[in-house]
């Protein structure tokens, strides 16, 4: 049992005279063995005349030998550098005043507003720049006790800021 | 004529901006590190002899707190023996003279840029280090620090550096 799809081949094998004679009448039987088959088969080769009728009527309306010659001609002509003609130099005129001030005001205005926008940045509060908290209070950075023994305390100052105490024991030294 | 005047007050205008802005610009750097630019700081260091025995406390050690928490709350009497002032250059001692032999050197090191100020300080006899070699502190302006412990006339000397002292930090 064939597939669907490969009796649809064997019926365009069958249209384009691409079947073998044996298999061609055993197709054109099946067809004409049948009403649905020979409608099919009818309307297919009415459906082939018609393309071929069209494709008839438009080959006789070209007339391939004059379009070829007409290609073949264009094609061995000689190429001829095209001149452009020639453009007059546009005479200088004067601008009226009215155009130079505007060309003139608009310089100015980009200028005041670059002058504008760099002075706002450089005239920004510097409290924005150095948002840093001021510190209070003491502290250690390096100590060195050298031979004694020392102790680094923090103290609470007034305004609760840390001081440094660095205590140091030793004895007592007299005069030089 | 006019549009020339026009152009001359916007580059006259311009040419401000640019030496504010120069200013400005001056500044900020000032702030971030002074140590080049700051000629001097005013500083006042503080010898206290405090000692355990009853007495009085010096008047104007009220104001500092810091003195009656420990370690210095065991201390039931204070004395102020010198308050010198002077001036901190960077990179430039400071000797200030204490009543024990040794003296004291003081040195600017830089201005943080936070404000605070790096001192160096060391105590010592003329042309020893048997006290204290070596100290590096961070202090902001008006809060002291406190090098404690030298024993002398049966009390502790108690000295307080204060870098700027009539700045309080904001």
């Amino acid at each position: 049992m064939e597939s669907p799809k490969t009796e649809d081949d064997r019926l365009q094998m069958f249209f384009d005279g691409e079947l073998a004679p044996e298999e061609e009448a055993a197709v054109r039987r099946d067809l004409e063995g049948s009403p649905e088959g020979a409608a099919q088969l009818h309307e297919w080769e009415q459906l082939r005349q018609a393309m071929k009728g069209v494709s008839t009527d438009w080959a006789a309306n070209v007339d391939s030998d004059a379009l070829f010659a007409r290609i073949e001609s264009e094609i061995n002509a000689p190429v001829v550098p095209i001149e452009r003609p020639k453009q007059e130099q546009p005479v200088l005129r004067v601008v009226p005043g009215g155009r130079e001030r505007r060309v003139w005001g608009g310089v100015a205005t980009g200028f005041a507003a670059a002058a504008a926008i760099f002075l706002a940045v450089m005239a920004w509060p510097e409290s924005h720049l150095d948002p840093a908290p001021a510190a209070r209070g003491s502290e250690v950075v390096e100590v060195d006790f050298g031979s004694n023994t020392g102790t680094i305390f923090e103290v609470e100052g007034g305004a609760g800021e840390s001081l440094a105490v660095i205590w140091i024991d030793d004895e007592e030294v007299g005069l030089p | 004529m006019s549009l020339i005047r026009h152009l001359l007050v916007i580059a006259i205008l311009f040419g401000a901006s640019v030496s504010s802005g120069a200013s400005a610009q001056s500044n900020s750097l000032a702030r971030s590190d002074r140590a080049s630019t700051t000629s001097s700081v005013p500083a006042e260091v503080l010898v206290v002899l405090a000692k355990e025995e009853p007495g009085d406390i010096d008047p104007q050690l009220k104001k500092l707190t810091a003195l009656r928490r420990p370690p210095f709350n065991s201390f039931r009497s204070m004395k102020i023996l010198s308050r010198p002032k002077l001036k901190l250059t960077p990179g430039k001692d400071a000797l200030v003279s204490l009543p024990n032999g040794r003296r004291m050197k003081l040195t600017l090191l830089r201005v943080m840029p936070d404000g605070r100020y790096k001192v160096k300080a060391a105590i010592n006899r003329p042309n020893k280090s048997d006290y204290l070699p070596l100290l590096q502190v961070v202090a902001s302006a008006g809060d002291p620090f406190f090098v404690a412990g030298q024993t002398y006339q049966g009390g502790t000397l108690v000295v307080g550096v204060i870098v700027d002292p009539k700045k309080t930090a904001q």
